[in-house]
């Protein structure tokens, strides 16, 4: 199978103006991004920050995506360019200046903790995905769990997870699918019902 | 939910879909919201295994983008053809170029081996006694040559081995010339009476040099 097919179907379709291709690429990868972009801030709210306006630039410079890379490395790129200039505008900021001399790593952490005080439901919700996804992986019988864990977690395409398990690649197909649908009914629970309330997935 | 669906979904989010069923689910995708929702779950699910620390899973980034971006034009104005498009275009568009290359090639050995024996007079060589005879010191001219040709080395034949005679090419043009424009079409006739006329200057100062030489 080639690489970012799915995703180059769906860069193709926003560069044909469909901008409800977008949310999905952005639905994709949102955490990798933050993630990636906490390497250089370390606030979490400030991460989302920045991969929302990496985001907003991937979505303008679109029209001069290729798919000569792939669509995350492209993203990627721009994430880390957004991260590097928005360290860079702080750190000339005369405010951030003065607190970065003082305590660096504690200005953050207060940056940090001020922000998420602002939505403690939020950091509930988070713990409560987490634990919920958690308990249903646990729960899978073993050949779906290690499917799923192989792919997320290792990265491994069907055909290698196929080899490792030494079953066909269809099987592999249907067994993550499986997993990701046990899963997906106690998390839809949790997004749906009980603490969703706060706030909606995406 | 459609069974079948959700599992092209996981697949296709693994970028393990063929690419035609990818083309249609990306269309389904962006359109269909509990799909959407589904898609995202899958994302925060492959975070938590991962152990994505300090990223909040329920972070509403993709409705933030939304709204930023709902304000902008669609990217429409770039017209650029899907996967199974392009994958159309990539395999035959070497090989129709390649074939019309090697189809004009052929034509062309073939019309130049029909033209094969080349014995006409040049249309040089067909204006050149009439511009000469039109010309003040014409009948000289005609005499130092007439007396000329008896003793120095006999002048090169006026019919030079040509691929195409230039009166058939400028047939040729003048009858195809509703597919060029006027200057190309006078600049090719030009060239063709200017090759013709040079390839005669060559031969008459031989005549003048000889004449001199008396």
């Amino acid at each position: 199978m080639s690489a970012d097919v799915s995703d180059l179907s769906l860069v193709r379709r926003v560069q044909r103006g469909d901008k409800g291709a977008f949310d999905a690429l952005v639905l994709k990868y949102q955490h990798k991004l933050v993630k990636l972009v906490m390497r250089y801030v370390r606030n979490p709210a400030e991460a989302e920050d920045i991969a929302q306006e990496a985001f907003i630039k991937a979505y303008r410079a679109l029209p001069q995506f290729r798919g000569d890379s792939a669509f995350y490395t492209w993203l990627y790129r721009i994430a880390i360019n957004t991260a590097k200039n928005a360290v860079v505008s702080r750190d000339r900021s005369p405010i951030d200046y003065e607190l970065d001399r003082n305590s660096h790593d504690e200005s953050y952490e207060m940056q940090g903790r001020m922000k998420d005080a602002e939505t403690p439901e939020g950091l509930v919700l988070t713990d409560e995905i987490r634990s919920t996804v958690n308990a249903a992986i646990d729960a899978l019988p073993e050949d779906l769990r290690t499917a799923i864990v192989l792919r997320e977690l290792e990265g491994l395409s069907y055909e290698e997870i196929a080899a490792a398990m030494d079953c066909p690649v269809g099987t592999v197909r249907s067994r993550i699918f499986r997993a990701r649908e046990a899963i997906d009914r106690r998390l839809r629970e949790v997004f749906e019902g009980g603490l969703g309330r706060a706030e909606e997935l995406g | 939910m459609n069974e079948e669906l959700d599992s092209q979904l996981s697949a296709m989010f693994d970028d393990e879909l063929p690419p035609q069923e990818c083309e249609l689910l990306a269309r389904r995708l962006s359109r269909d919201e509990l799909l959407k929702a589904r898609w995202g779950r899958y994302a925060v699910v492959g975070a938590v295994i991962r152990a994505e620390r300090g990223v909040r899973l329920n972070a509403p980034l993709a409705g933030l983008v939304n709204a930023a971006l709902s304000a902008e034009p669609a990217l429409g104005a770039h017209a650029v053809p899907s996967l199974a498009q392009q994958a159309r275009l990539r395999w035959w568009q070497p090989l129709a170029g390649g074939a019309v290359a090697a189809g004009v090639a052929a034509l062309s050995v073939l019309w130049l081996r029909a033209q094969a024996p080349l014995t006409v007079t040049p249309l040089a060589a067909q204006r050149l006694p009439a511009t000469l005879s039109a010309a003040p010191g014409a009948v000289a001219l005609k005499a130092v040559d007439a007396g000329a040709a008896s003793y120095v080395t006999p002048p090169a034949p006026l019919v030079r081995p040509m691929l195409v005679p230039s009166t058939q090419l400028a047939n040729y043009v003048v009858a195809h010339s509703m597919f060029s424009s006027p200057v190309t079409r006078r600049n090719l006739l030009s060239s063709f009476i200017t090759s013709e006329q040079a390839a005669a200057e060559a031969e008459a100062p031989q005549v003048d040099v000889q004449s001199n030489a008396r």
